[in-house]
C-alpha cells in the first residue's frame, strides 16, 4: 500500500484527508503517517502518528528519518494555522520556517511528490484585480495579514525549491474559504455571528467551496500525480448581502475608516492583524478561476449557494422572521 | 412615468442612488416584485381581519419601540441605495433585475435629459461580439453607461454591452457596486478578453485617465490612445473593432481645473472644480443637460488578420492610429451635427 505523510494532522484538511485516504480496509487505501504536535482523538489507532515540532531546528533530520523508514511516497503539507494567532512571530516560525524544515527533509528523503495546502488569499484583494484570478496571477497578498504574508513567502520558497529539485512533483492547491456542516474557520465564525459587520457601500461577490468538494480535490491530488498550481474553489460566486440574508444574519455596515479605527484593538488581540486584513477580502473583488482545478480534479459538486445553504442548514442559523 | 416624476424628483438627489429611486418611485411595474406584493397584500388582509374580529387586539397592540425603529433605520441607512438590487448577478456583476428597474431612468437620461442623437446607426452589426472603441470624456462613466444603453436599444440581439471603467472607481464605496451592477467592468485585458470570448460586446476607452482628466478648454481633443492594448485584445479574440465618437459628455461636468492635493486621500485621481461643484455641494455633481450626439463609424477592416498579428507591433500601432483618426473624424462630425451645446 502506498504511504502518505500528512503534516498538520490536526487541521481540518489534514484530519479529514487522513480519514479518507485511510479508507475502511479497502484495497485503494493508503497507509497514513501523521505528523503533528498531538494526535487528534478521532484518528487514534487509525494512523501511524509521529510527534514532531516543525519549529525545532533539529526536525529536518528527524522527519527525513521518518519519511525514509515508512517509505513515504506523497507528503501533504497542511501545517498552517487555521486561526492566525496574535503571536505573529510564532506563526511565522511555524508556517515559513516550518515549511523550510519540511522541504529540507523532503529533499533528503527524495520524496517523489509533495502536495501543499495554500489559500487563494495569496492573490490579495484589491480594487485593481481582474474579475477572475488565474493561477499565474502575481501573488500580491495583503501587507497587513501575517498569515497571508507567510503563505506568499511559502509559495516563493516552493518555487525556488522546486527549481533546485526537479525530481519532486509539487502540487499547490489554493483553496478559497471553505464552509460546510463541520468545518470551523474564520469565515464560518464570521457568518455565525448574530450581527455581522460589513464594510459600508460594498457588496462583493463571495466565493465559497463546500468542505466535501475541497476534500475531494485534495484526495485526487494525492491519488493521482498532478504537478502545478490549482485554484480549488466552488462554482460561482454570490454577493455578500445575499449570503447574509440567506443566513438570517443582521449585517452591520460600518464605514471603512471607522472599521479600521475601532476594530483595531479587537482584531489585533484575536488575530494579530488590523481589521483590514480580513475585511478587504469582503470588500474588493476576490474571485479565483477554478477551471484548471475542475479539469484536473473534476467539477465541484456544490455551487457557492449550495455550499452556504448546507452550512446554514446544519447550524440551524436561519430563524423565521 | 414620463417627465413629471422624473425631472421633479431629479432636482433632489445626487447621481447614482438617485437614478434607482426615481425608477422605483416612477411606478415601474417591475415583475420582480409581483410575488412579494401579493404576499404582502395577503398579510395585510389577514391583519385587518384579525383586528376586526378581535377588537381587544387593537388596544393591546405594542407600541413601536426604540429597537424596532433603530432596526429599520439601520436597514435603510446600511443598504443606502442598494436595496433594489436583486442579488442575481452574473460573473462580472451585471444585475439584470436592477437594470430592468433602472431602465426607465436610463431611457429618460438618454432621450430627454441628454437628447442623444445617433448618427449612422446602421453601421453597427446586428449581433455578435465586438469591441466598441470610443473617446473618453468626464470623470464619471456617463458616456459608457449611455453608450451601452444606446447600443442595447439598437441591437437587442447582442445583449447588454459592458463598459470598461478605471481602477480608482473600483475602490469607492457605493459607486463601485452601482457601476458594476449596471454593466461596468474594471478595465484590464484579462477581463476584456474573457468577456469577448463569452460573446459579449465591450466598450473600451483607450484614452483612459488621460481622456477623463481633460479640462474644459481641451475638450474633444483626443489624447494618446494607449499602447495598442485595445487592438491587441481585438485581434487575439477575433472580434471586429467599432469606432464611436461621443459628443456631449464633456459638457456634463465641465471641469475648469483640477485639484490633486486632497483628492488622493479620498481615493480619487483628482478633485474636479466645475462651475457647480464643489460650490453647490453634492447637487453640484448633477449632470448638466447638454446635447449629445453619438456617431458610429464603420467597423475597422481586420480581414485577413489573425491572433498572431497581435505580436506585430508596427501593425498594431498603425491600426491604433487609424482608430484614433476615425474617432476624431466622428467626433468632429458629431460636433457639427449639433446646433448648440445645450440645445
Amino acid at each position: 500500500m502506498p504511504t502518505v505523510a500528512i503534516t498538520g494532522l490536526r487541521t481540518f484538511v489534514g484530519q479529514r484527508l487522513a480519514e479518507r485516504l485511510r479508507g475502511e480496509g479497502e484495497p485503494e487505501g493508503f497507509r497514513v503517517v501523521g505528523l503533528d504536535l498531538r494526535r487528534p482523538h478521532r484518528l487514534e489507532g487509525r494512523v501511524r502518528f509521529q510527534r514532531v515540532d516543525l519549529t525545532d531546528p533539529a526536525v529536518p533530520l528527524r522527519i527525513a528519518e521518518i519519511l525514509e523508514k515508512e517509505g513515504v511516497e506523497v507528503v501533504v503539507h497542511c501545517a498552517f494555522r487555521t486561526f492566525p494567532t496574535a503571536d505573529v512571530e510564532a506563526d511565522h516560525e511555524l508556517e515559513t520556517i516550518g515549511t523550510l524544515h519540511l522541504l529540507d527533509a523532503c529533499a533528503a528523503a527524495r520524496i517523489p511528490r509533495l502536495v501543499v495546502a495554500s489559500s487563494t488569499q495569496v492573490y490579495g484583494a484589491r480594487p485593481d484585480q481582474p474579475a477572475f484570478l488565474e493561477e499565474d496571477h502575481p501573488l500580491r497578498g495583503h501587507p497587513e495579514a501575517h498569515q497571508v504574508r507567510n503563505l506568499v513567502e511559502v509559495e516563493h520558497i516552493l518555487d525556488a525549491w522546486q527549481a533546485r529539485h526537479p525530481d519532486t512533483a509539487v502540487t499547490v492547491l489554493r483553496r478559497c474559504w471553505t464552509v460546510g456542516p463541520t468545518v470551523d474557520e474564520p469565515i464560518t465564525r464570521y457568518f455565525a455571528r448574530p450581527v455581522v459587520p460589513v464594510v459600508l457601500g460594498f457588496d462583493p461577490r463571495v466565493q465559497l467551496i463546500h468542505e466535501a468538494d475541497c476534500l475531494r480535490a485534495f484526495e485526487r491530488a494525492v491519488r493521482e500525480p498532478h504537478a502545478g498550481v490549482f485554484n480549488v474553489v466552488g462554482r460561482g460566486a454570490v454577493p455578500l448581502g445575499v449570503l447574509l440574508r440567506r443566513a438570517g444574519r443582521r449585517p452591520l455596515p460600518i464605514p471603512g475608516p471607522l472599521l479600521r479605527r475601532f476594530g483595531e484593538l479587537p482584531a489585533r488581540v484575536s488575530a494579530g492583524d488590523p481589521p483590514d486584513a480580513f475585511f478587504d477580502y469582503l470588500r474588493y473583488p476576490f474571485v479565483a478561476d477554478g477551471s484548471r482545478a475542475a479539469a484536473a480534479f473534476g467539477e465541484p459538486v456544490y455551487t457557492t449557494q449550495e455550499a452556504f445553504a448546507s452550512f446554514v442548514g446544519s447550524r440551524r442559523m436561519r430563524r423565521y422572521r | 412615468m414620463a417627465d413629471g416624476s422624473g425631472s421633479g424628483a431629479r432636482a433632489r438627489r445626487s447621481p447614482g442612488a438617485g437614478r434607482r429611486r426615481s425608477a422605483g418611485a416612477g411606478g415601474s411595474a417591475a415583475a420582480s416584485g409581483g410575488a412579494e406584493d401579493a404576499v404582502r397584500e395577503a398579510l395585510a388582509g389577514l391583519r385587518q381581519e384579525i383586528l376586526a374580529r378581535f377588537p381587544a387586539a387593537r388596544e393591546g397592540a405594542p407600541r413601536r419601540d426604540l429597537m424596532e425603529l433603530f432596526e429599520e433605520l439601520r436597514v435603510r441607512l446600511g443598504t443606502l441605495g442598494m436595496r433594489e438590487w436583486s442579488g442575481e448577478i452574473d460573473d462580472f456583476g451585471l444585475d439584470l433585475d436592477a437594470l430592468e428597474t433602472a431602465r426607465p431612468a436610463f431611457d429618460f437620461l438618454l432621450d430627454r435629459w441628454w437628447r442623444a442623437g445617433l448618427l449612422h446607426a446602421s453601421r453597427v452589426p446586428e449581433a455578435g461580439p465586438a469591441l466598441v472603441v470610443a473617446n473618453r470624456s468626464g470623470l464619471l462613466p456617463w458616456d459608457g453607461l449611455m453608450l451601452a444603453h444606446a447600443l442595447e436599444r439598437l441591437c437587442p440581439a447582442a445583449g447588454r454591452p459592458r463598459f470598461l471603467v478605471a481602477d480608482w472607481l473600483m475602490a469607492l464605496p457605493f459607486v463601485h457596486p452601482a457601476v458594476v451592477r449596471y454593466g461596468g467592468v474594471r478595465a484590464c485585458p484579462e477581463n476584456t478578453s474573457r468577456l469577448l470570448r463569452a460573446g459579449a460586446r465591450v466598450i473600451a476607452f483607450p484614452e483612459g485617465q488621460r481622456g477623463a482628466a481633460k479640462v474644459f478648454r481641451e475638450r474633444y481633443r483626443l489624447r494618446r490612445f494607449g499602447r495598442g492594448g485595445v487592438v491587441r485584445v481585438a485581434l487575439r479574440a477575433g472580434v471586429p473593432l467599432l469606432p464611436v465618437g461621443v459628443v456631449g459628455a464633456e459638457e456634463v461636468h465641465p471641469v475648469l481645473f483640477k485639484i490633486t492635493g486632497p483628492a488622493r486621500s479620498l481615493g480619487l485621481p483628482f478633485l474636479p472644480v466645475t462651475p457647480t461643484f464643489p460650490w453647490l455641494g453634492p447637487f453640484g455633481a448633477l449632470p448638466l443637460p447638454s446635447r449629445w450626439v453619438i456617431a458610429f463609424g464603420e467597423p475597422l477592416d481586420l480581414d485577413g488578420l489573425s491572433a498572431e498579428d497581435a505580436e506585430d507591433d508596427l501593425l498594431v500601432s498603425r491600426l491604433t492610429l487609424e482608430l484614433r483618426r476615425r474617432i476624431a473624424r466622428l467626433v468632429d462630425e458629431g460636433l457639427k451635427a449639433r446646433s448648440g451645446v445645450f440645445a
